[in-house]
């Protein structure tokens, strides 16, 4: 049997890498005593798959886990066990039963949206409106881009077609303060990925802004299906 | 900057720019967290080095947890930040912070130093520097912290007097309670820092060093450690747990996120150790030997499998073969764990067919290499050194090990030792040319492929409350030489041939036998920018060398000089239950290459059994 969870990495462990956080989720469940399934072989190792790594420094209401069950338990009891036994910021928020052929969380996403929270001096929310509106309106934004497939080298690709939606959260915080929340919907997965930290580094060149306190949170992850995005969750 | 709280600078700003800033979070598993109020007592449990480092020391575990147990007592930890992260604390005017609240630790009523190596001093200086808390315990005022510190290197720990506030000598557990229940009684009567310091000089086992006056002699040797007040000891003894049946041991450790140097739990089965090695503090400082029951060890492995989630168990002492049952305790451990896919891992072997035996049926799995600790080349040097393990021993026991299939062994040697001759140095190569020649005449097909011997060799270092406390260490030059030396005669492809910087461990012989005029040279050398001197990268000799000529003393005066047996040593005053009378037989019997047995076998009458009334020794 087998489950997929949807969780929460919050503030608490935004800095913990993906490597880490797939450590932390294993002595959880064994805290926990979940029926986990090991693989065979000399050195058996739980049978567990993650999502997308997210980058060190994100937070994420929407991260996914798969686990390989050798007994039946139900998604909830999964839940509710787990998060007595996981840290800080880690909260199974729900869980579905896979079927047999179902592909993996990392397989099948492909759009991701995120809100940026940003404190920028001297600016406004109907100015910062504008600008984010100039910025989209560019036939093409030219950054350089890692690439994973060719060793990580950088060259210099055109975003723009990668920011499905940029938007700003108006009214939600502190105008006085400086602080804004943008949100963003970009691709997202193996076919074309774009994280928010380069849109950001771009919007930034761009306005001239002097950017600080950003804190990402990834909201959503998506996954297409019969032309239209659904929730991962969703997509049995 | 628009930032209203320290705390979120620190994390949106600052933990985004270093490297693994998972080593600052400090929301692990199983880490506490309290609603402060103002009745705690708050300690600042600081380990003079990295993360990884830090958070893999047993010790720390135990205490952390011991005083979080006590409601008013709110411990949280402090390591040296890496350089980046200190460079941006620097940058950005924030002070050192405590992992937990992340609130600056000058606010603090202790700020504790647990000191396992010579090498950390200087990040004592630069993490109190960072904290804002000034270097010299005579500049604290009342509201400022404690400095206090504890651990091995508090025997001799009189190169750091000037900036420690107090030491707590010996084992910690019960020690730390006491000193906390002087701290609530001195709080009620509004009395100033040395109210306090009186009170704790009563609780045996804490030095106060201001209380002393240390008188020199014309040549520069100790005249005498003299007590300043009558009602102050004399003598300094060191605090043991008499028994270990029911002595406390947490029922949860901290789980880091990230990978660090021991990720497992270590499970402590007796403390001290008999075997009387020569050069080794270890083995006379925490005496007496104490076994935990094993009943007892699995109650405690099984709490903390629980409230861990950690896969491997590794057992935990100076010495585990020496474990009385160790057989009865890994058969219950492997049959309760094997089902629950824990592993179990056995450090500090000595290796012979019992522990191979064992550990086959142990690490069923992984065939890792195996390590032996010859430490000498010859049978003489062994014997000065009393490491009771001979030629034909070893060359047996890598032979039964090639046998099952191990290809790659790991010896471990020192050079420098009193009394070796190059012949000595010439046995190191010829030992692991033994060592190779036994893996040949293995039949092909049943040893393991492809074999690598590797010859790791340190220099001796004299360290205080051995018998050879009173030998001088060879040169830099002449370690270095016969570094050198053996380098070339290793030569051998199946072999690699790794050794310490000697500087290195020249400065370790001077600290470790050091007194309190160090103390300016440690703040100098700190000036200079030193810190983290046990990392290669940083550890910086030229300005070493600077600290001391500026300071105008000379190393070598305590690195490189026989002691007389007369003289007054800077640890005199520190009783840590061995007798010098004892270390001195010893050295003569070294002196002559005699062995002492194992002292359970007879008792050698090292003094410790007389620490505590009624004896400590079974």
């Amino acid at each position: 049997m087998q489950i997929r969870l949807k969780f929460t990495k919050g503030e608490e462990v935004k800095y913990i890498s993906h490597l880490d956080l797939m450590r932390t989720f294993q002595r959880a469940i064994r805290r926990a005593d979940i029926p986990i399934a090991y693989s065979s072989g000399f050195n058996p190792h739980q049978e567990i798959s993650f999502g997308a790594p997210l980058a060190l420094g994100t937070s994420s209401s929407a991260e996914y886990v798969d686990i390989k069950l050798a007994k039946q338990m139900e998604p909830a009891e999964v839940s509710e066990r787990l998060n007595k036994s996981l840290p800080q910021g880690i909260r199974i928020s729900g869980g579905i039963i896979l079927s047999e052929n179902a592909k993996s969380a990392m397989a099948i996403v492909t759009h991701a949206r995120y809100t940026v929270r940003m404190l920028i001096p001297d600016t406004g929310e109907e100015r910062l409106q504008q600008d984010i509106q100039r910025f989209l309106e560019q036939k093409a934004i030219l950054v350089m881009k890692k690439q994973p497939k060719k060793d990580f080298e950088l060259k210099e690709t055109d975003i723009r077609p990668m920011i499905i939606g940029m938007k700003l959260i108006p009214g939600i915080s502190g105008e006085g303060k400086g602080e804004y929340l943008i949100n963003c919907l970009l691709q997202s997965g193996s076919k074309a990925n774009l994280k928010p930290e380069l849109l950001i580094g771009a919007f930034r060149e761009f306005t001239g802004y002097e950017v600080s306190g950003i804190r990402i949170n990834r909201e959503a992850v998506y996954a297409e299906k019969d032309g239209k995005l659904v929730e991962l969750l969703d997509h049995k | 900057m628009i930032h209203n709280d320290t705390k979120d600078y620190l994390y949106d700003e600052i933990l985004p720019r270093v490297e693994k800033p998972g080593r600052y979070i400090g929301t692990e598993w199983n880490s506490i967290h309290k609603d402060l109020d103002d009745s705690h007592i708050r300690f600042a449990f600081c380990f003079p080095d990295v993360y990884e480092v830090g958070m893999s020391h047993l010790g720390m575990k135990i205490l952390y947890h011991l005083l979080n147990d006590q409601e008013d007592i709110y411990c949280e930890r402090v390591f040296a930040p890496w350089t980046d992260m200190e460079a941006e604390l620097r940058k950005s005017g924030n002070k050192l912070f405590a992992l937990e609240s992340r609130d600056a630790i000058d606010a603090f009523d202790f700020v504790g130093f647990t000191l396992q190596y010579e090498m950390s001093y200087t990040n004592i200086l630069n993490m109190l520097d960072l904290a804002g808390i000034p270097l010299q315990a005579t500049d604290r005022k009342k509201g400022q912290p404690f400095v206090v510190a504890g651990g091995p290197c508090a025997y001799n720990a009189e190169p750091l007097c000037d900036f420690v506030d107090f030491f707590m000598l010996g084992e910690g557990e019960e020690i730390i309670l006491e000193v906390m229940e002087a701290y609530r009684q001195w709080k009620r009567t509004d009395g100033d820092r040395e109210d306090y310091l009186r009170l704790v000089a009563k609780i045996k086992g804490v030095y106060v060093p201001a209380f002393y006056d240390v008188a020199y002699n014309e040549d520069g040797t100790v005249r005498q450690v003299a007590p300043k007040r009558a009602d102050i000891p004399p003598k300094i003894r060191k605090r043991v747990i008499k028994n270990l049946k029911g002595a406390y041991f947490p029922d949860k450790i901290i789980v880091p996120f990230i990978d660090i140097v021991h990720d497992r739990i270590m499970l402590e089965i007796f403390r001290g150790c008999t075997r009387g090695c020569r050069f080794c503090q270890a083995g006379m400082i925490y005496r007496p030997v104490r076994e935990r029951e094993v009943d007892e060890l699995v109650e405690i492995a099984d709490r903390l499998i629980e409230s861990s989630g950690y896969e491997e168990v590794s057992l935990s002492s100076l010495s585990t073969s020496d474990f009385s049952k160790l057989n009865e305790l890994v058969e219950k451990l492997m049959s309760k764990y094997e089902s629950k896919k824990v592993s179990l891992s056995l450090p500090s072997l000595r290796i012979d067919s019992f522990s191979l035996k064992l550990v086959r049926e142990v690490q069923k799995v992984r065939k890792s290499g195996l390590t032996f600790a010859p430490e000498a080349g010859t049978q003489r040097m062994r014997d000065v050194i009393n490491k009771g393990v001979d030629e034909e021993d070893l060359i047996q026991s890598a032979g039964a090990a090639f046998e099952t299939g191990y290809n790659s062994l790991k010896l471990y040697f020192m050079i420098g030792l009193p009394t070796e001759t190059m012949e000595d140095v010439q046995g190191i190569a010829d030992l692991a040319f033994k060592v190779v020649d036994r893996y040949y005449e293995v039949p092909k097909q049943q040893r393991g492929k492809g074999l690598n011997v590797t010859v790791s060799v340190s220099s001796f270092v004299p360290k205080p409350f051995t018998p050879f406390q009173w030998e001088p260490q060879d040169t830099v030059e002449q370690l270095a030489q016969k570094q050198r030396y053996l380098q070339k005669a290793i030569k051998k492809k199946q072999v690699t041939y790794n050794w310490h910087e000697p500087d290195v461990s020249y400065l370790e012989a001077v600290f470790a036998r050091g007194d309190r005029r160090l103390g300016k040279v440690l703040n100098r050398a700190w000036e200079l920018g030193c810190k983290f001197d046990g990392w290669d990268q940083y550890f910086k000799m030229d300005l070493w060398m600077q600290a001391f000529r500026d300071c105008g003393i000379d190393p070598s005066f305590y690195a490189n000089r026989r002691r007389e047996i007369e003289e007054v040593l800077p640890w005199d005053h520190i009783d840590v239950g061995i007798t010098k009378k004892y270390l001195r037989s010893e050295m003569k019997k070294a002196q002559k290459g005699e062995l002492t047995r194992d002292c359970r076998v007879v008792c050698t009458g090292c003094g410790i059994n007389l620490l505590e009334e009624g004896g400590v020794c079974k």
